[in-house]
């Protein structure tokens, strides 16, 4: 699925010379929900920079689907944003003047493959298994933390991403908010087979995901969990083969809005 | 682009403009506006400088058309018959001679210079609105003899010294009371004041009028001659087909309309007010220019990461562009129409308090074309200065956007 390979990222020039990225090498499998850890300023956002196609590497390949997305233009890296990967940042990073169901649908209303129908009828079954759906038509400004983070999730996966990135999520969020997150993720894994890959310096979260790569100063300190978690992996991709417009029998479903 | 594309863009200029900052949106729609006005203020107040200076001008001086004496001639001569004939043309309201001469008139002790007219009281009521202008006594009779009315600047007040007076005035004169005339043919006579006028019009408004009847009199003579005739037209004729009739039916005099008069007259005048029209235009434009480009420069800044994050989920550049463009096609729109509120309020303000001096008293005068020539102009200025800084914005490289 994601194909990495001798990923080198440095910022400025001379004696400011920042290796970001120094050297990193990585597979991620259908299927798989990897986390990526480490200390602050190890890379971690950097690396889903690149992976997520929201910045270019200095040197090295990232292949994702066989497609060497460092040879894209600028459009079709737009594209292949808008109709392969999902982001959910740290911040939530919602559109403050759209409602809940606004902001969801806003990546759908974008694509060419989608009806109107479609996209309203999936947003309506998100709204549902996020726990928001009597929230849809408040604004940002009306909801907390953890609740502005389903909603950011729900707009990530809206367009049944192949792979949902997410920075550090939980980052802004309280244990129990942090837990509804991850057990959102873990769901949409679980249940759709999709493949995620999220940044956490909280060694708790681990629990969660299925592999965990660690960076430190740019470099890989072990991904080896990689060989344990692909059995399951290959396990997912077959589920991941159904119908991925289908919404209804997802059943990522969180109770009772507690926060 | 595709519709979807613009859809979205749309939808969410929309939403900004409707759900983001209330009063920062009605700032922009009233500054919008107050420039549309600017840019019509001055020029149409020029335009309507311009129309009432023609009104007074065809109202109390020539009339629609003024026919003078054939080159080398000082009178037209055999009125009668050139009258007669004007009279049957079609279009023509009226025709009237017109006699004139200067004089020293004298009265509660003060002796000044001024301009004595005749006309034929009757027929004159048909070509000039001289006899609804009269704010004291009344209008003259036809056989009025050693009677006459004078404009309200050459009354004067007594109110004013006379050393203070910019123009020589009688210094109040009241209806009754007498005028001591010396005209240059050495006649002195004696006229009794029988109305004052105000028409607006300076050259009327410092004149002393006199019956055709009381003028023969003081020339000595039977009045068939006069310098000129003015000729009003029927509404609904132009003045240049009336102009033609007279010429085609063998007038040999110099037929000129007012029009043909203006262009001489103060067509360079009207040259410069609209050359400054065009400056202040200008000026106008570069305000609205400056403040829109200000306005969305900011509104990218401030919003920069938000950039970053549409274009990182997915969201088109153009899309994001036209969405910053729409917000100001919006504003522009709205501040435009606003813009045609306030023109219309001041129209409609200065049409009960005109602007009054003692050359005209004007109103600003807008047409459709204008508003709608001013509108556009200004619709597309905005739309550029606005869509420039969308357009840097929305080019920047997403992750420089994202860590803003
Ligand atoms: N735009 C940038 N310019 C210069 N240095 C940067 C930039 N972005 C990140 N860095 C540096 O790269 C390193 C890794 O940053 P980052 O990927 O954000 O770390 P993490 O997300 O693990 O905290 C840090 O040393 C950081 O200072
Ligand atoms: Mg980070």
């Amino acid at each position: 699925m994601i194909e990495i390979k001798n990923l080198i990222k440095t910022f400025g020039r001379g004696q400011a010379e920042v290796k970001a990225l120094d050297g990193v090498s990585l597979e991620i499998e259908k299927g798989e929900f990897v986390g990526i850890m480490g200390p602050s300023g190890s890379g971690k956002t950097t690396l889903l920079h690149l992976l997520g196609l929201l910045d270019d590497p200095s040197s090295g390949t990232i292949r994702i689907d066989g497609i060497d997305v460092c040879r894209l233009t600028d459009w079709e890296r737009t594209m292949f944003r808008l109709y392969k990967l999902g982001y959910v940042f740290q911040d939530y990073a919602l559109v403050p003047e759209l409602t809940v169901k606004e902001n969801i649908c806003l990546p759908a209303m974008l694509r060419r493959d989608r009806e109107e129908k479609e996209y309203t009828a999936a947003t309506r079954d998100i709204l549902h298994s996020i726990g928001l759906w009597e929230r849809r038509d408040h604004l940002q400004s009306e909801l907390s933390g953890g609740q502005q983070q389903r909603v950011a999730i729900a707009r990530a996966i809206v367009n049944t991403p192949d792979i949902l990135f997410a920075d550090e999520p939980c980052a802004n969020l309280d244990t129990e908010n942090s837990r509804m997150v991850l057990e959102l993720f873990r769901k949409i894994n679980r249940e759709r087979g999709q493949t995620i890959v999220m940044v956490s310096h909280e060694d708790w979260h681990t629990e969660y995901f299925d592999r965990v790569v660690r960076l430190k100063d740019g470099k890989l300190v072990n991904g080896a969990a990689q060989a344990a978690a692909e059995p399951k992996a290959a396990a997912l991709k077959e589920n991941a083969m159904g119908n991925p417009l289908n919404y209804s029998g997802m059943g990522i479903g969180i109770e009772a809005d507690g926060s | 682009m595709a519709q979807k594309e613009l859809k979205v863009a749309f939808f969410l200029a929309w939403r900004s403009l409707v759900r983001g900052n209330r009063s920062s949106v009605l700032l922009n729609i009233l500054i919008i506006g107050m420039v549309f006005t600017n840019m019509m203020f001055f020029p149409s107040l020029m335009a309507g400088i311009g129309v009432d200076i023609k009104d007074q001008i065809v109202s109390y001086q020539t009339s629609n058309i003024m026919i003078g004496p054939a080159s080398g001639e000082q009178y037209i001569t055999d009125i009668e018959t050139t009258l007669a004939k004007i009279n049957r043309l079609p279009g023509v309201e009226r025709a009237t001679p017109h006699y004139q001469t200067g004089a020293t008139l004298q009265s509660r002790g003060r002796l000044i210079p001024a301009t004595i007219g005749a006309i034929q009281p009757r027929e004159e009521q048909y070509v000039s609105p001289l006899h609804t202008t009269m704010i004291a006594g009344s209008y003259l009779g036809e056989s009025d003899v050693g009677e006459a009315i004078i404009g309200v600047s050459l009354a004067g007040s007594p109110n004013i010294r006379e050393e203070d007076e910019v123009r020589p005035s009688l210094g109040g004169v009241r209806v009754g009371d007498s005028i001591q005339v010396e005209y240059p043919n050495g006649v002195e006579k004696e006229y009794r004041l029988k109305g004052i006028f105000q028409t607006g019009n300076f050259e009327m408004d410092n004149r002393m009028i006199v019956s055709w009847e009381d003028m023969q009199d003081v020339v000595g003579e039977p009045l068939t001659f006069a310098p000129y005739i003015t000729v009003r037209v029927k509404p609904g004729y132009s003045e240049s087909f009336v102009k033609n009739e007279i010429l085609r039916y063998g007038v040999r005099e110099q037929v000129q309309t007012t029009d043909d008069l203006l262009n001489k007259e103060i067509g360079r005048v009207m040259a410069s007010f609209s050359i400054i029209g065009f400056i202040s235009m200008i000026v106008s434009l570069v305000i609205a220019v400056v403040v829109l480009f200000i306005v969305v420069m900011v509104k990218t800044i401030n919003n920069r990461r938000q950039i970053g994050i549409l274009k990182a989920i997915g969201v088109e550049q153009s899309v994001i562009m036209n969405s910053y463009g729409f917000q100001v096609v919006l504003l522009s729109i709205a501040g435009i129409l606003v813009g045609f509120l306030f023109t219309g309020l001041i129209v409609l303000y200065m049409t009960y308090y005109p602007m009054v001096t003692p050359e005209f008293s004007a109103t600003p005068y807008v047409t459709p074309l204008d508003l709608a020539v001013n509108g556009i102009i200004l619709f597309l200025a905005s739309v550029i200065s606005g869509y420039l800084p969308a357009w840097k914005v929305s080019r920047e490289n997403i992750r420089q956007v994202l860590q803003a």
